[in-house]
């Protein structure tokens, strides 16, 4: 008798422990276009916090919040904003979805840098996008096919590129769907009628970046927000951030923290 | 040929959608169900209780549709199998000018109480499905939406009022109106309240009764035009604090029988009396807690108490339920994609001349979902 009572409270034990047991541990997940800041600090907080274990994955914006509503993470990172059905279902649960804004952000709009195309107006990437113009000749460019290169819908920097520039229109169905903004950078660099549209911590020499509206995006006219498609990008938490998540997010804030996200291409809050 | 009439619509359905972006979702029920009747087995069965399978083309930003065909054993299907319709409809999103809304039109969810986002969480029903209060997908028309800053949702919508199993000969002359409104008064309090105006008026429920004198000879004819009056309510609250939720609901349908007399449009005879039977109650009350010990294992206990006619003594029962969930599987956004329900229900009537009866209840859920020509 004594052994099956020892039995099920070291089952029961067993069974509860984890919901207590996450000592100095953090979980992060969620937004692609967030992942490199958040890797970047996470590693430097742990090379002076040797104590803290930071796990951060990816996953996508809509990841990123539906894993801090299941309380699955501490910190869920995102490109857009939560919805209002996404705030509503939380607040249902019991989740206070709590936003901390950790960088400013442009989406690039890049082509292949063989392409002599310098600038693109917000109507023209929406004639692009809806595939109402399929030619770069159409555009003052060489005579090549236009090769969509977009985001899967979980993505966040879909959704704000949906918002800021298809603004309710239909995508064309021939877009390439692609799953990460390296992704789409490496596609772009290897395809010459290519074009599509990346977080600006992913620009590199082997994707050209055209002016939108004629403004360039810098850090300057994302802050003053006269480059057309800006953002601001996000760590949720499930209430004001408390404990490790809170210290976590003040270093990220910090001066040391926003140095960390104009090293990984974004723009500091700041 | 019903089903092969489905099976039509279901591939007109995917070649209409063929070139839009598409959710394919199915979803199966594989239960075992012990069922006894005062100690007697009066059940012990392995079936498909339940399968689904959902089309949701994505047309535009704005426009949304959802198609599903339920599917289920059946002994009374040459084939075994039965088959329904649930849901047929099309969400228009900012249609209506008000922001986070949207207009729906076909076959779609009865916005009453908690059945239009119960996710069984115990194998048995929604209280308002369980004691046949509305049915949980009717063809209307509504609007829903959340309210600003995601601080509750509502909806208004008429209905023809029949569920999803009838249309056409069969369909009632009035239409169903139906509110909801829930607010989240802050995270994890929500109070929500519903109510629908159902009313029923077919040419069955028409009667023609012939007066006769002491010699048998009729000296008047009156036709009686019989309506059936609903008034259904339900509110609801429910708190959810870190792995404890408590949801509890409380549901009345009041029903009026009214006749009119044709020949003078009275309701009511000379004496003031109604010309058809009682008016009637019905009152559910419904708890239902759950526990989520861990991202595997979720335990569910439910108290019914259903009170049929609250001017009959002893017609009403009340049913206990406990249950666990244990989660094999969940996707990427962690929603259940593989679990087993196991649950014990026993219903205790009221009257002492009538038996006890209890269940337990093992099933496997499998949900599987894709999206087609993604955007």
């Amino acid at each position: 008798m004594k052994l099956r009572i020892i039995a099920i409270l070291t089952i029961i034990a067993l069974l509860v422990t984890p919901m207590f047991a996450r000592g100095d541990r953090l979980t992060i997940a969620g937004s692609t276009t967030v992942l490199p800041i958040a890797q970047a600090a996470a590693e430097a907080y742990m090379n002076s916090h040797p104590e803290m274990n930071i796990s951060v994955r990816g996953g996508g914006s809509s990841v990123g919040i539906a894993s801090v509503m299941a309380g699955n993470v501490d910190i869920g990172d995102a490109s857009r904003k939560a919805k209002t059905k996404e705030i509503a279902t939380a607040r249902e649960n019991g989740i206070d979805l709590y936003c901390n804004i950790v960088a400013n952000d442009g989406i690039a709009i890049v082509v292949n840098p063989s392409n002599p195309v310098k600038n693109l107006t917000i109507d023209q990437l929406q004639s692009i996008y809806t595939g109402n113009v399929q030619n770069w000749k159409e555009l003052g460019g060489p005579n090549k096919p236009i090769v969509l290169v977009s985001r899967d819908v979980s993505s966040g920097t879909f959704e704000v590129f949906n918002k800021l520039v298809l603004q309710g229109s239909t995508q064309d169905a021939g877009a390439l769907m692609l799953a990460s903004n390296n992704a789409v950078a490496t596609t772009i660099s290897n395809t010459p009628g290519a074009i599509g549209y990346v977080g600006l911590g992913y620009l590199s020499d082997n994707i050209k970046a055209v002016t939108v509206n004629n403004v360039k995006a810098t850090k300057q006219t994302i802050q003053d927000k006269s480059y057309p498609i800006s953002r601001t990008l996000h760590m949720y938490t499930n209430g004001a951030p408390k404990g490790n998540a809170k210290k976590f997010i003040d270093y990220i804030l910090s001066p040391e923290g926003q140095k960390i996200v104009e090293e990984q291409g974004f723009v500091s809050v700041r | 040929m019903r089903k092969l009439i489905l099976i039509f619509l279901l591939v007109a359905a995917i070649s209409t959608i063929a070139n839009a972006e598409t959710k394919l979702k199915m979803e199966l029920w594989n239960r075992w169900t012990y069922a006894m009747e005062d100690g007697d087995v009066t059940e012990n069965e392995m079936a498909l209780k339940r399968g689904y399978l959902r089309l949701e083309p994505v047309f535009s930003g704005n426009i949304k549709g959802r198609f599903n065909l339920d599917f289920f054993s059946d002994d009374g299907a040459l084939d075994g199998v039965g088959m329904k319709l649930k849901y047929a409809y099309l969400d228009f999103s900012n249609f209506v000018p008000i922001k986070d809304s949207k207009l729906t039109v076909g076959l779609m969810k009865t916005y009453f109480g908690t059945i239009y986002d119960w996710s069984y969480q115990t194998i048995a029903k929604d209280p308002a499905d369980k004691y046949k209060f509305v049915s949980s997908t009717d063809y209307g028309l509504g609007v829903s939406g959340y309210l600003p800053n995601g601080y509750g949702t509502y909806a208004v919508a008429a209905y023809n009022g029949e569920g999803y199993k009838k249309t056409g000969g069969d369909l009632n002359l009035d239409m169903n109106y139906l509110a909801n409104l829930r607010v989240y008064v802050m995270p994890g309090v929500t109070f929500g309240g519903s109510y629908m105006k159902k009313t029923k008026n077919t040419d069955d429920l028409i009667e023609k009764e012939v007066f006769l004198d002491n010699e048998g000879t009729a000296i008047d004819t009156v036709i009686f035009n019989d309506r059936e009056e609903y008034s259904l309510m339900s509110g609801m609250a429910k708190l959810a604090f870190g792995p404890l939720k408590i949801t509890g609901q409380y549901l009345l349908k009041d029903i009026s029988y009214l006749q009119e007399n044709e020949n003078d449009g009275n309701y009511f005879d000379e004496d003031g009396d109604s010309y058809k039977e009682e008016d009637c109650t019905q009152t559910v009350v419904s708890i239902m807690p759950q526990f989520k010990l861990n991202n595997k294992i979720d335990f569910i206990a439910r108290y019914d108490m259903n009170d049929p006619n609250t001017d009959v003594d002893d017609d009403g029962d009340s049913t206990i339920l406990l249950g666990m969930n244990y989660h094999i599987l969940r996707d990427s956004k962690n929603k259940p994609k593989l679990f087993v329900q196991a649950n014990y229900e026993m219903t205790t009537p009221e009257a002492d001349d009538e038996d006890e009866e209890s269940a337990l209840m093992v099933q496997l859920r499998w949900i599987f979902s894709e999206k087609i020509n993604a955007k």
